[in-house]
């Protein structure tokens, strides 16, 4: 951002994208946990699977309550036991954590967090 | 615009430094007190009359939900013309800063550009202007002597008084700022003073006399206008234009709860270093 630019990024609420790899997408599966339909930001824990026979619960950004209801979403869009696949910004720092692009369920239902606003008027 | 810039400036900076009468007797009782005696009270508000109620009918309806259309560019005067002089009518606009505070401006951009990020990160509010640019929807409420205007983002109120006091002379300095107002014909003219030192949406130096003004216009019942402009007599050499942000109305919407620390995961620190917490996510209320 230039000096004389004279005004910040508008399209960002709250924080900068500074903590994701830009040049980076990560498709993590698995089970929901636990969705949080909360401000700034809502967040899906997500159970996955790891190489040693284990769990990771990878934390995974989304949009506020505030605008996803405006797309159609609830706070029961996602439930516990949930299975999905989400394809995320990963975090620089290779902690298991990321911000979320797109999801799809394996019914092949596309979730998107910044779809079309349900009722413009 | 009506009317020439060269005039609005003109006109802007008369009306800047004089304060209607009536106002400028409460101010001279305030100033002659003794430091013994408590500070002379307030002006208490007149009771709006039935007539002050259906006068508030007579003004342009400003009342309701609006938001910068996500996306929208310059040439569609959404978020990308914040920037834009004219809404997209002109070039880029740069900020004519003093020698004083452009040499500033150099540090402070030295600094912005180590930060990751800035204390919106950690729940402050943006501050005046950048509080009127967020990708949230804002309402506007019209009550006699008043417009207020809540902003779903970090769920802020502005009061903006219309009842014909002045702006104070040195308010305590906020987020958001002390605002009044006054009408021009069908345009709401909105000064704001007091500012704390937070980035709100300005990557300039500012000093602590700046002053924001607004013009607040429909252009159509469904489009409301809002030119920003910001004077500052000790940074800018010239009053800079920040443009028209263009709000379209949502009749259906009502603004939602934003209460920022209820999940608050992402942070930066004092040196500019952010990072988000994945610590413990039972922790969190919902």
């Amino acid at each position: 951002m230039s000096l004389m630019a004279g005004g910040t990024s508008l399209a960002v609420a709250h924080h900068s994208a500074a903590v994701f790899d830009a040049s980076q997408q990560k498709e993590i599966t698995g089970t929901v946990k636990k969705f949080d339909y909360s401000n700034p930001h809502t967040w899906v824990w997500l159970d996955v699977p790891n190489d040693q026979g284990g769990v990771d619960t990878w934390g995974v950004e989304g949009m506020s309550p505030n605008f996803l209801n405006r797309r159609g979403w609830t706070r029961t869009t996602l439930k516990p036991g949930d299975k999905l696949t989400i394809t995320i910004r990963p975090m620089k720092n290779g902690e298991k954590g990321g911000m979320w692009i797109t999801a799809k369920r394996p019914d092949g239902e596309v979730l998107l967090m910044n779809g079309p606003i349900k009722d413009a008027n | 615009m009506p009317r020439s810039r060269n005039v609005f400036y003109g006109f802007l900076a008369a009306s800047l430094l004089i304060a209607p009468a009536g106002a400028a007797q409460v101010t001279a009782q305030a100033a002659g007190s003794q430091s013994t005696t408590p500070p002379a009270p307030k002006a208490a508000r007149r009771a709006p009359t039935p007539a002050d109620w259906a006068a508030l009918g007579k003004l342009p309806d400003f009342t309701g939900v609006w938001e910068i259309p996500l996306g929208g560019g310059a040439a569609r005067g959404g978020r990308g013309a914040a920037n834009r002089t004219g809404g997209g009518r002109g070039p880029a606009n740069a900020p004519s800063l003093t020698p004083e505070y452009a040499a500033k401006g150099q540090e402070q951009a030295r600094l912005a550009a180590k930060a990751e990020d800035n204390p919106s990160a950690n729940c402050l509010p943006p501050g005046m202007p950048g509080i009127m640019s967020q990708p949230y929807p804002i309402e506007v409420l019209m009550t006699p002597g008043q417009v207020t205007i809540v902003t779903e983002a970090y769920t802020q109120v502005r009061h903006i008084y219309t009842d014909g006091r002045p702006l104070p002379e040195d308010p305590d300095p906020s987020f958001d700022g002390t605002s009044v107002g006054r009408w021009e014909g069908d345009t709401l003219v909105v000064e704001t003073a007091g500012f704390e030192p937070v980035p709100r949406g300005i990557s300039f130096p500012y000093s602590e006399k700046m002053k924001i003004v607004e013009r607040f216009r429909l252009s159509d019942p469904e489009t409301l206008n809002v030119e920003t402009t910001i004077l500052d007599p000790l940074a800018l050499a010239k009053p800079y234009e920040m443009g028209n942000r263009i709000f379209k109305r949502h009749r259906s919407w009502t603004i939602a709860e934003y209460v920022c620390e209820e999940n608050n995961r992402n942070f930066v620190d004092e040196k500019g270093k952010a990072g988000i917490n994945l610590a413990n996510p039972q922790a969190s209320p919902k």
